[in-house]
């Protein structure tokens, strides 16, 4: 199917907001784009912050015919995350030819004006999107291949210059506590979002804002480091997505949220690549030192944050903006509590 | 009453199980369906239980606020006074019991945040905390999350 200049009766309404939007900003970016011909839309299902769409688009400029494989993301209705597009397109941009593998970005609606919804237009890359692939049906060597290549990937991340590529501007550099700072944000989050009273909640907050870490030093941090969020394929991964949480912070930081034991069905693999190994390879990785008081505070909070942003939705499904029906996360108490206990 | 609340809601997923879901094709709207459906038949399973959640964890909270009341300033010891001096509310009014629920709550949000409390406070409150968690009688049902390609097309 594609969509010219002509209205096609063979799509839905969603559909036909999305392509005349992106064709707005694509004349908008290109003011000398012609014959622009966006074809093969469709809306994936994954996505719990933003709508995918993916297409292939064409147009003529004065530099010739151009084709690209597009992936556009439009932020829902209802968000998990209030985040701004322009920190990912910031990021993004500042990733190309660093080596790290993201996709390539091409234009950002910010405020909506164009696609109704705040958005970003990238590179559709090559791949699968699979929470479970370090525990899915390939075989083993396989998997703990996979599982070094991701981490491989965060350590790249950590080691981008985020001074040289101007992210310091962009993003803001934390003090000497990142712990504190991320803390400080998210606690406003909390406060925005919560509907009634969450004792447990106030008083982990209360033990992370008495016991914050310092950190040795400032690297990129991507903040939600899963396989949930990388294209594969075959054994290769093409490209990290959903850069909406990227920040400068402490190096811990994605560590912990991949050691967090609640989350190991997704990171960690039974035997074979648990905490000890991870933190092993990483230190073999990058010749840091691994603080495992410091690493369980930022799996507390990882813990924390992910009960932030499960409020985030109740909020947003109350208030009639989100579809999708989340509770008050109680399942995330007993692990928070028992980490805080063992580490004195 | 038939059919009671209970046959309602599960002939509901059924419903939507069996005759609706087949017809929905495209797979964003599916996955929202799954979702509704699955926490529908949670929602239907915790029902029945509610009601005695809401009265055990007030009598449970207010039993760590009386607890903790050592540890706390003079302003909130007060405002538990009168939260222990307006009592219980009826056992059959369910708008009451979940006010009462929020007011203990906050206050015990508040006590835990402004006290110094002791090692065996903190023990006992956390071990309520984990107590509640356990009871607690309506959670969230993740629905598998779909294996999506960039390059797939319906």
């Amino acid at each position: 199917m594609s969509f010219g200049t002509e209205p096609d009766a063979g799509i839905d309404a969603p559909a036909r907001h999305v392509i005349d939007g992106l064709k707005k900003l694509i004349c908008h970016e290109i003011p000398a784009a012609r014959d622009i011909v966006l074809e093969r839309l469709s809306r994936s299902a994954g996505g719990l912050s933003r709508e995918n769409w993916s297409l292939d688009a064409s147009w003529t400029d004065a530099g010739g015919r151009h084709e690209h494989r597009l992936m556009l993301m439009r932020d829902a209705a209802g968000t998990l995350l209030k985040t701004e597009r322009s920190r990912e397109y910031d990021v993004l941009k500042a990733l190309e030819g660093s080596g790290v593998a993201a996709p390539a970005v091409f234009w950002m609606d910010a405020d909506g004006r164009f696609l109704g919804a705040p958005s970003l237009v990238m590179a559709r890359m090559p791949g699968n999107c699979d929470y479970m692939v370090l525990n899915g049906d390939r075989p083993l060597p396989e998997r703990l291949e996979l599982a070094h290549a991701f981490l491989e990937l965060l350590v790249g991340i950590q080691a981008v210059d985020w001074r040289a590529r101007g992210l310091g501007e962009r993003l803001g550099v934390p003090g000497v506590s990142p712990g504190k700072t991320e803390l400080g944000q998210w606690e406003a989050e909390y406060r925005r979002v919560q509907l009634e009273p969450h004792p447990e909640l106030d008083y982990v907050l209360g033990w992370l804002g008495r016991t914050a870490p310092q950190a040795d030093t400032v690297v990129l941090v991507h903040g939600d480091f899963k396989p949930g969020n990388a294209l594969v394929e075959h054994n290769r991964i093409t490209a990290k997505l959903d850069w909406e949480t990227a920040h400068l912070g402490d190096p811990l930081e994605d560590l912990g949220w991949i050691t967090n034991p609640v989350r190991k069905r997704e990171h960690q693999i039974p035997g074979h690549w648990e905490r000890p190994q991870i933190i092993a390879a990483y230190r073999e990785l990058t010749g840091r030192s691994v603080c495992e008081a410091d690493l369980t505070w930022w799996n507390v909070f990882s813990c924390w944050k992910l009960a932030v942003v499960q409020l985030t939705a109740v909020n947003e499904f109350v208030a009639g903006r989100y579809n999708r029906v989340f509770q008050t996360p109680t399942w995330l108490f007993r692990p928070m509590l028992q980490m805080m206990e063992g580490a004195g | 009453m038939r059919p009671t609340v209970e046959e309602q809601l599960q002939g509901t997923c059924r419903i939507l199980e069996t005759i609706i879901a087949p017809c929905v094709a495209d797979p964003f709207a599916r996955t929202i369906l799954d979702n509704l459906v699955a926490n529908l038949r949670m929602v239907t399973a915790a029902l029945p239980q509610v009601a005695g959640f809401q009265r055990y964890d007030n009598q449970a909270t207010l039993h760590q606020l009386l607890a903790l009341r050592d540890a706390l300033p003079p302003e909130l010891d007060a405002r538990i006074d009168q939260a222990v001096a307006a009592g219980e509310p009826d056992v059959d009014d369910a708008a009451a019991q979940d006010d009462r629920n929020q007011l203990l709550r906050a206050l015990l949000a508040q006590a835990l945040s402004s006290a110094s409390l002791s090692p065996d406070m903190r023990h006992a409150v956390e071990g309520y905390m984990i107590d509640r968690a356990s009871r607690m009688p309506m959670r969230y049902v993740p629905t598998v999350a779909p294996v999506t390609t960039s390059t797939a097309r319906p």
